[in-house]
């Protein structure tokens, strides 16, 4: 009788072990093998034996396989660079992939990778009318399964881009300039542009963005049977690439393998494996850290970064990646709810709103003093205009800029204007440093008079567009913060222009701030045209000038990518645009 | 009983069908799918315009939802937005791939492109087996605990096991997850002594197999199993208490029974009525799996899989987790209620 209490609690336990389990084993066991480690009981040579020259170990103490562990904080969506825009996917395409033209190295500088020479007007790679740019390939490099890779590769990855089947993330810049994409031999890769297009460096089948070339001899008859490549199987399990490292295996939402390639065209790695490990806590990171069951470790916030010091295992490597914690205001006119606070139309109030911030004092306060504001949009490229200068800190000529403008201070110590008080709605996500800052730019507001609501969003609502009703994009604030950069390390940018407005009409619209200048405009079209980079510069000057002089663009602190190497790593070159462009070089003791 | 089975089956599937209503109303209108798809900033127009038309999410919310329970595959598509159906290469039709829920077609996944059923096929068996430990453990624990407590009570061991469960109740799982890893992993390691890992499901040298997974699991398993233990032993003791006041166990005592006869047969039958109950209603919560400790514990279940795809507004992911939970739900209602008569005598259904 006892045993029916027991047999109806094991009885249920076991009916939702069956109802639920549907693969056969209990045990989720990945299905593919350790890494071969040269002390594995495989059928071994006998120790009196030569050494072989293929992959059996040599006689003598073999060495440990050299192992490099890297922590991410999110799992990649897919490996098939057209179907994934995520920063971490774009860390790793370095390591399986590295089939673009260019790179770019840790000094944030182009240079040729599968492109023989980097093409310019002088060598015949540029045209005389800028429209039409010639790479002329490597003939040494190959696939991971010994296929060369050639310019049709590229070609083949042009059709599938613009392919109406494919659901790919972007097709920026194929939709919208190029005119087509041909291989006049294996070796000669020809892109016709519709205009000239200045950013094709970092645009253009590089290993900055998603256009990388994909195998054609793998990928190209899944196309022909399924129709699309959206669920090919190489998306999951790019087995075959051309970089320095082959994807072993992924067990999706724990880790990622990938072994070293002995066929790379720079010669094999000195690391055997990397293993990026999936830690989506950034306490659990620390911790590991401090255990030492990592290597690497990414996006280490400022919080975190004087433990990780007193570790003393690590070093923290700061990479520019162009972003910038930026304040954008709201400055529609527009008789609905889009509508910004009226003063924000007078350039002195913005300055003053401005000037009355202490950003150094933020700084130090909330991100340990480890990094600075940034002066211009354009910080930390050659962009950059090195004779502009940031808005000082000076409370008392905001006042003065205020009293000047007509926001008198009233009874209650806000200031008005015409019966209408400066209050202002301030907008970020949920991200603690930013409530932290909100917190404090309140206090200093208040100070000379400006009353500041303090709004948040969680990401996944503040980045919604007009047509999704997201609160920036139809211009439910005043302030809003948000990190953000320009192409990196193109400086091409879009979202200040007029045509980008979001409305009914334009509900994908990126100009968040719904304003239109058409001395700006001019300028921006002017150099998304100019292909010669030394011409495109002083564009950029003009542009920041603008940019600065009017207020269009504040910026709270510049907010480049730090990282935490292990000090037993060597020759780590962090790029800011392709932060894996050197693994091959690797070594770990 | 069988015609109650069949009842209560009946009834269930208008409920599911207006619980997926529901659900996919609300997933559709409160998050856009699209706007993580720019990576670090934000989509461009271009993008957005052509995978609102691609991925379908233009149609108008009846449409969509027909297509997510019924499938596309009897629809010819219009895939490049020139207002007329699409025609293949071959000259014949495009028609859609889909084939619905009621066919067992959960979707495709729109950030990883990967059919939702093998999403969820990967994942399931490492929350199964984290959940299912924990459980076990939990129900353990929570038996002699409670038991103990029940029948010493007052003395010291009921005073201290009422204290823990006081802190372990109020104790958020995200403090405790990391303090177990920072003593059991971190500081161990430091002094020497034998350590656990701090997260995953295996080391990167060691490779995969059962110890490793055994030792990896054991943090985990504790953090989720010691705040729900907590929680099972007091209820467990108030359970027992209740019985053992009452006059048929005075009788049982009276008539000479071993004491371990009484309190096992007679006491410990009736007080874990209740409990059956309640693990019954838990049991296809497992399949949720644990957000907050998977996530520290880097740990790839159903709960990681479930906040991933929130957070970028993955509504195909979602709906089909949210279903097999509700399906799941259904169920185990079902079987806990035919499980207590068989246990109860005194419950009868018609």
């Amino acid at each position: 009788m006892r045993n029916r209490l027991f047999a109806a609690l094991s009885g249920l336990m076991i009916l939702s072990m069956l109802l639920s389990a549907c693969a056969p084993a209990a045990t989720p066991v990945p299905p593919t093998q350790a890494p071969a480690q040269p002390a594995q009981p495989t059928p071994p040579p006998p120790p009196t034996k030569p050494p072989a020259p293929t992959n059996t170990p040599a006689p003598t103490a073999t060495p440990k396989p050299k192992v490099v562990r890297v922590t991410f904080q999110q799992e990649p969506d897919s490996l098939n660079p057209l179907y994934s825009t995520m920063w971490y996917v774009a860390v790793l395409k370095d390591m399986y992939l590295a089939t673009g033209l260019l790179t770019f190295n840790d000094k944030n500088q182009p240079i040729p990778w599968i492109a023989k020479e980097m093409p310019t007007k002088a060598n015949g790679g540029i045209s005389a009318d800028d429209k039409v740019i010639t790479f002329k390939l490597r003939d040494d490099v190959k696939w991971s399964d010994g296929t060369p890779l050639t310019a049709d590769d590229y070609v083949f990855t042009w059709q599938m881009t613009m392919a109406d089947k494919n659901t790919v993330q972007s097709r920026d810049p194929f939709d919208t300039y190029v005119e087509k994409v041909e291989a006049k031999d294996k070796t000669t890769l020809v892109v016709t542009f519709k205009e000239p297009y200045a950013p094709w460096q970092a645009k253009i089948f590089t290993n900055v963005n998603g256009s990388q070339a994909i195998p054609k001899h793998i990928l190209e008859p899944v196309f022909k049977k399924d129709g699309t490549l959206d669920k090919a199987e190489w998306n999951r399990k790019p087995t075959v690439g051309a970089g320095p490292f082959v994807l072993k295996d992924w067990q999706t939402g724990s880790h990622l393998i990938f072994q070293a390639n002995p066929n790379f065209w720079l010669g094999k790695p000195k690391v055997d494996q990397v293993f990026i490990k999936i830690v989506p806590d950034d306490a659990a990171q620390l911790a590991a850290m401090k255990a030492g069951d990592t290597d690497f470790g990414v996006f280490v916030s400022y919080q975190d970064m004087p433990e990780i010091e007193k570790i003393g295992t690590f070093n923290l490597v700061v990479a520019p990646s162009g972003y910038k914690e930026s304040w954008f205001m709201n400055l529609s006119t527009r008789a609905d709810k889009t509508k910004g606070h009226p003063a924000l139309q007078d350039v002195n109030v913005r300055k003053a709103i401005v000037m009355a911030v202490d950003r150094e004092k933020i700084i130090k306060e909330l991100l340990g003093g480890r990094t600075k504001v940034a002066v211009t949009f354009w910080d930390g490229t050659p962009y950059a205009d090195p004779s502009a200068k940031a808005l000082a800190y000076d409370p008392e000529g905001a006042k003065k800029l205020l009293d000047e403008a007509g926001w008198k201070v009233g009874a209650d110590g806000i200031r008005a204007k015409g019966g209408v008080k400066l209050k202002l709605r301030y907008a970020t996500t949920t991200k603690d440093v930013r409530k932290n800052t909100q917190v404090l730019v309140q206090q200093m507001l208040k100070d000379v008079g400006v009353a500041v609501d303090l709004l948040n969003h969680s990401s996944d609502i503040f980045w919604n567009s007009y047509g999704d009703k997201g609160p920036i994009a139809t211009g439910q604030y005043d302030i809003a913060e948000w990190s953000t950069c320009p192409s990196f390390p193109d400086p091409d940018s879009a979202g200040w222009l007029c045509k980008e407005v979001p409305s009914d009409q334009n509900p994908a619209g990126g100009n968040w701030q719904f304003f239109c200048d058409k001395d700006l405009d001019a300028l921006f079209n002017k150099q998304a045209t100019t292909v010669d980079a030394t011409a495109r510069v002083p564009i950029f000057y003009e542009i920041s000038k603008i940019i600065n002089d009017k207020v269009y663009w504040n910026s709270m602190w510049d907010d480049p990518d730090w990282w935490a190497v292990s000090k037993n790593m060597v020759n780590v070159k962090l790029s800011g645009a392709t932060p894996f462009w050197n693994a091959y070089e690797w070594d770990i003791k | 009983m069988g015609r109650y089975i069949i009842r209560r089956l009946l009834q269930a599937i208008p409920l599911l069908l207006i619980i997926s209503v529901i659900l996919f109303v609300l997933s559709v209108r409160m998050g856009d799918p699209l706007s993580t798809f720019g990576g670090r900033t934000v989509i461009r127009s271009e993008d957005r315009k052509r995978l609102t038309r691609q991925l379908g999410l233009d149609q108008p919310l009846y449409v969509q939802y027909t297509i997510w329970l019924v499938g596309n595959d009897w629809m010819r598509l219009d895939l490049d937005g020139d207002g007329k159906p699409d025609v293949g290469e071959d000259g014949k039709p495009v028609y859609g791939t889909r084939k619905g829920v009621l066919r067992g077609d959960l979707g495709t996944s729109f950030t990883t492109k990967q059919p939702v059923t093998e999403m969820i096929a990967q994942r399931l068996p490492n929350t199964l087996l984290l959940m299912l430990t924990s459980e076990v453990v939990i129900l353990i624990a929570a038996l002699i605990i409670g038991l103990v407590s029940a029948l010493r009570q007052y003395s010291i061991f009921d005073h201290t096991v009422t204290a823990l469960s006081f802190i372990g109740l109020s104790m958020p799982i995200p403090l405790l997850a990391l303090g177990l890893i920072y003593i059991f992993a971190v500081y161990f390691k430091r002094w020497g002594l034998p350590y656990f890992p701090t997260g995953g499901m295996f080391d990167p040298q060691a490779g995969p197999g059962w110890q490793q997974t055994l030792w990896h699991m054991a943090l985990p398993v504790a953090a989720i199993s010691i705040i729900s233990v907590a929680g099972y032993s007091r209820f467990v003791r108030a359970s027992m208490l209740e019985v053992i006041g009452q006059d048929y166990i005075r009788t049982a005592r009276a008539k000479g029974l071993a004491e371990r006869s009484v309190v096992f047969v007679h006491a410990l039958k009736n007080a874990a009525l209740p409990l059956v109950t309640i693990v019954g209603l838990d049991l296809p919560f497992l399949l949720a799996g644990a957000v907050v400790t998977e996530t520290i514990f880097a740990w790839p279940g159903m709960g990681r899989l479930f906040y991933d795809h929130t957070t970028r507004s993955d509504f195909p992911v979602l709906m089909g987790i949210i279903m097999i939970i509700s399906v799941a739900v259904v169920i185990f209602q079902i079987i806990t209620d035919l499980t207590y008569t068989y246990l109860d005598p005194r419950i009868r259904y018609d």
